[in-house]
């Protein structure tokens, strides 16, 4: 018995260790000035219409419209008192060079621009010194998959493109950190540019994904709308928007 | 040389243990010395529809543990001389599967059997992880609907990465052939069922069979026969032209096994044919 889990447990592992990228999904609170008595109590108010909805939610402060709350104090306080109310504040965003200052003093980390969706997410973790350098010094790795990439199964080439020679299944993931080919049907999810690189593309032969994301940016096949090229298609950022366009 | 077949599907319900049964059935009819033997611990099914329920004494999980030899557990089929089952237990759960013992017992059936066909119970644990290690070929058994096809692909992905043909990491792979089971031609050509182009384009393995939609499964079931031992039967017809495949003949793709209708398949199948 014990035996027979172990020995499953040494297949399933292949690396002592992996590092991926990850998008999570945290709640964005705009602020526009300095919050008061007024502010605490129209966000009690919001927080009461769905007491549980935001219950430890992760939390970033958006200080776009807040440029004057710039001291540590003001910071700390204002986590301070989220947190009290079960916010997981964690950082803060769109913040001047003196509010992140007062941010990492505050222990919160500052994020580089995220896109507001109906919640907010934060593509990359932060500024913390991750293995990036490291992996930047090494060449970029590509990878060619020439098997169909079946449902429930990840593809990954974390230092470069990814070519698949064959179809990707509903359900099925295929993510790099630069372009992604696929010579074949794209039915699952593609992810490229998951370092952050906005200039990646996804190709295919033919499109009916359950989501395209290229630097974090993502749109699933609900919004892809009807008029969307279905054979032959790129899919590129272009600026904010993830365009996805015939080849000619 | 002697073959482990797995006979998997990942959904529940769709024919894997009537599909077992009737493979074992055409290979044994066919000469070979065929066992097939159950993994579906817990949920005891195969020696139902073989019709040998109420001869089991020992089963799998005894001879896996020691308490049993493997001779005392496999039973002789009454009608056909070179089948075999090996029953499994009602009584334990999948953990009582072990690697080192499904391996031990399969290397001591390869000595005498030529075929191991290998009943996979239904999901992608244990039971059916252990069905299909140590296969050297399988037969993926799909209605044509789609969670049946995802649960499909799902598990060819499994065999592509966690058999331990792939795991030697030579490019050697488990062989997968699809049966389509439970199809209805006329559903089919109206759309409210997947087709076979559909299927296969998703899948993208060949195609070993397809089972038409028919009342004489059920009723084979009930009996305790494999429904490949019923001529009349088109399932019958169907599995015994897919056995014929199973084992490297070239056998042409008929809607109504039986029938020469020329039409649909022959079109579709033609260069395999």
């Amino acid at each position: 018995m014990q035996s027979g889990k172990s020995a499953a447990q040494t297949v399933a592992t292949v690396k002592p260790l992996q590092i991926r990228g990850r998008t999570f999904t945290a709640i964005a609170l705009h602020l526009s000035g300095r919050p008061d008595r007024a502010f605490f109590e129209a966000l009690e108010a919001r927080l009461n219409q769905t007491p549980l909805f935001f219950d430890n939610a992760p939390l970033v402060i958006d200080l776009e419209q807040a440029q004057g709350l710039d001291g540590p104090q003001d910071l700390v306080h204002l986590a301070a008192e989220l947190r009290r109310r079960k916010l997981s504040v964690f950082g803060i965003q769109s913040g001047t060079p003196t509010q992140a200052r007062a941010a990492a003093e505050a222990g919160l980390i500052s994020l580089p621009g995220g896109r507001d969706a109906a919640l907010e997410r934060v593509s990359r973790q932060g500024s913390r010194p991750e293995p990036a350098p490291a992996a930047a010094a090494k060449e970029p790795a590509n990878r060619m998959v020439t098997q169909p990439v079946r449902s429930g199964q990840t593809v990954f080439a974390d230092r470069g493109d990814l070519v698949v020679v064959g179809s990707v299944s509903s359900g099925a993931e295929v993510i790099a950190a630069g372009n992604i080919h696929i010579y074949g049907r794209l039915r699952g999810r593609a992810l490229a540019g998951v370092n952050g690189d906005a200039s990646a593309r996804i190709f295919c032969h033919a499109l009916d994904a359950e989501l395209l994301a290229i630097a974090g940016l993502y749109r699933t096949s609900e919004n892809l709308g009807p008029d969307t090229p279905r054979h032959h298609v790129q899919v590129y950022l272009e600026g904010e928007v993830l365009r996805i366009e015939a080849l000619a | 040389m002697s073959k482990v077949i797995v006979v998997t599907s990942g959904k529940g319900g769709v024919g894997k243990t009537t599909s077992s049964a009737a493979i074992g059935a055409g290979l044994a009819m066919r000469g070979h010395k065929t066992v097939v033997i159950d993994f579906d611990v817990g949920l005891r099914n195969l020696d139902m529809i073989m019709g040998c329920e109420r001869r089991v004494v020992f089963d799998f999980i005894n001879v896996i543990q020691g308490d049993a030899k493997l001779k005392q557990a496999l039973i002789k089929d009454r009608r056909l001389e070179n089948l075999y089952v090996l029953p499994t237990s009602q009584t334990r759960d999948k953990d009582a599967l072990t690697k080192e013992g499904v391996k031990a017992v399969l290397d001591e059936l390869r000595q005498e059997f030529d075929y191991i066909v290998c009943d996979s119970p239904a999901g992608i644990e244990r039971g059916a992880h252990l069905a299909m290690y140590y296969a050297d070929e399988a037969v993926v058994v799909t209605n044509p609907e789609v969670s049946s096809v995802r649960d499909s692909d799902r598990v060819l992905g499994l065999l592509n990465s966690k058999s331990a043909l792939a795991e030697k990491g030579d490019g050697s792979a488990v062989k997968a052939q699809l049966l389509l089971t439970r199809f209805d031609q006329n559903r089919s050509a109206s759309g409210d069922m997947m087709s076979v182009e559909d299927v296969l384009e998703i899948l993208a393995i060949p195609l070993l069979g397809i089972i038409p939609e028919s009342t004489s499964v059920l009723k084979a079931s009930n009996e305790g026969t494999p429904v490949s031992l019923d001529e009349k039967s088109p399932a019958g017809k169907a599995y015994m032209d897919a056995v014929g495949r199973l084992v490297g003949e070239q056998i042409e793709m008929r809607a109504t096994p039986g029938e020469q209708r020329r039409g649909f398949f022959q079109r579709l199948l033609g260069r395999t044919a």
